[in-house]
């Protein structure tokens, strides 16, 4: 009966249905049961390492700050997707392994031609399949081989503790991902294209491709200088000045700085 | 005699039965849709999809396992890779707190300080997001406010910006070469920078690696 009854409803019905937002409270159940599970065992061998608690109380509410304002752009993602998709389904993709930009190409694959009025039940069902499995394979891989990969590769570059080259290795690494994010930025200040959205998907063209608009942008360039810049003011209040309890919020402190600077030159017409 | 589990052995044998759990979960949320309406998928459309979408994020998964493991460690790359949000939350976030508690990746203290990283971020992420969804009535003009848009627009800008100070500072001789070579590639090569971050990420974190291990080598850092 409740089949029925279901199956005489509409997409739109469905996709802020009662039971869709049932299944997005099961899954942020699942995740915060297992990032507790995995944060008491840490807790508990951070005792048997006698690791005293100062360091722990920084870790996570320095971890806290940091994650608030990618949090809410991850929830904005929510929001952009819910034209399409309702918020529930949306919510759990971008709960479990889900990332934007990943989700609006599933989506504009799995929706071809697809507009909010047109959407069937059949369509929704697909692009939630589609979602899904094309994201896992980080997990499978890190499920099957990650274990080995530690045990032959990790290991060996970290050994001694940290001592030697391996303190430098990963550093390096993350020094070249950042460089990588600043080339990101210099490049869009060149002509670069954007994939239109539109009620929450990509725009595709009558030929099924990306409808792509023309942009150049100054503004990441002189957000990250903006944060690197007050990155550097806070470094100076907390080891000159000694203001010790800036040192958890220095980061969130410095992109919400850097964010303002992105705001103000909106307002200013320069996007 | 019994064997002895340390823990690490301990914590992978629970990440993968995590990570289990966490897939199964996955693909329950289509199923259960599927079930509880009775309309299938358009199953052909599924296979050329997820086929294509494939092409990136096969070699994307292999990529991301083996680079981002390392610096996580056993529990917190379990957590974070059913979890999401690598590239612009996770990593960066242990990054930071380690540089706070100053532990060097491979110790077990390390391990301990990972784990709670992405243990706090992610809690603080699904905080965000439930609160979001109660508050969505008040917040979504506000949050999708046109004057606000550049602000999230950039976030992950504002976000290594921050972050690249910190580790520009002290390592300004293995800085240079890989920050020259991608802003070249960026000026020759825009559209291929953009439309490929994670090849271009590795390139520079390649480059970067073998211009300190060079360094190091000649005894220069």
């Amino acid at each position: 009966m409740n089949t029925l009854l279901i199956s005489l409803a509409t997409v739109s019905d469905i996709k802020e249905s009662w039971w869709m937002y049932t299944i997005g409270i099961f899954v942020t159940l699942f995740i915060i049961g297992g990032a507790l599970f995995f944060g008491m065992h840490a807790y508990r061998q951070a005792k048997k390492l006698e690791m005293d608690r100062e360091t722990l109380k920084k870790t996570v509410i320095s971890s806290i700050s940091f994650s608030i304002l990618p949090s809410i752009g991850i929830f904005i993602g929510v929001i952009t997707m819910a034209g399409l998709l309702g918020i529930p389904l949306p919510w759990i993709r971008l709960s479990v392994l889900g990332a934007l930009h990943y989700e609006l190409m599933a989506l504009s694959f799995a929706s071809e031609g697809i507009t909010l009025t047109s959407m069937t039940i059949e369509n929704f069902i697909t692009i939630a399949f589609v979602m899904t499995i094309a994201i896992m394979w980080g997990s499978l891989f890190t499920l099957i081989f990650f274990k080995k990969y530690q045990q032959k590769v990790i290991s060996k570059a970290t050994a001694n503790g940290g001592k030697g080259f391996g303190k430098i290795l990963f550093d390096a690494f993350f020094i070249g991902m950042i460089s990588a994010y600043i080339g990101d930025a210099v490049a869009k200040m060149m002509d670069y294209q954007v994939r239109v959205i539109e009620n929450g998907a990509y725009l595709l063209d009558i030929n099924g491709d990306y409808v792509m608009v023309d942009r150049s942008t100054v503004v990441p360039i002189l957000v990250m200088a903006s944060a690197m810049s007050a990155m550097a003011f806070f470094e100076w209040l907390i080891t000159k000045k000694k203001v010790k309890w800036l040192e958890n919020f220095a980061l969130s402190f410095s992109m919400l700085f850097a964010m303002t600077v992105a705001v103000l030159l909106g307002i200013g017409g320069i996007y | 005699m019994e064997k002895t589990f340390s823990y690490n052995d301990i914590m992978h044998r629970y990440g993968r039965i995590f990570t289990i759990f966490g897939m199964t979960v996955m693909l329950i949320v289509p199923t259960l849709i599927m079930v509880i309406t009775g309309v299938a998928p358009d199953w052909n459309k599924v296979i050329i999809g997820v086929a294509m979408l494939s092409i990136i994020y096969l070699p994307g998964g292999i990529v991301e396992m083996a680079t981002y493991s390392p610096i996580l460690g056993t529990s917190a790359t379990y957590l974070a890779f059913i979890t999401g949000n690598l590239v612009n939350l996770k990593i960066p976030c242990v990054m930071n707190a380690r540089a706070i508690v100053k532990t060097e990746i491979g110790t077990p203290e390390n391990e301990v300080v990972s784990t709670l990283s992405v243990v706090a971020s992610t809690l603080t992420t699904v905080g965000i997001m439930s609160m979001g969804i109660i508050l969505l009535i008040p917040l979504r003009p506000i949050l999708s406010a046109e004057v606000l848009q550049p602000a999230f627009n950039w976030v992950v800008s504002a976000l290594f910006g921050a972050l690249g100070y910190k580790y520009f500072k002290g390592n300004l001789k293995i800085v240079a070469v890989p920050l020259l070579l991608m802003v070249v590639l960026a000026f020759i090569m825009p559209g291929f920078v953009i439309g490929n971050i994670t090849i271009v990420i590795m390139v520079g974190a390649i480059i970067s690696v073998l211009i300190s291990k060079l360094l190091y080598d000649k005894k220069l850092i």
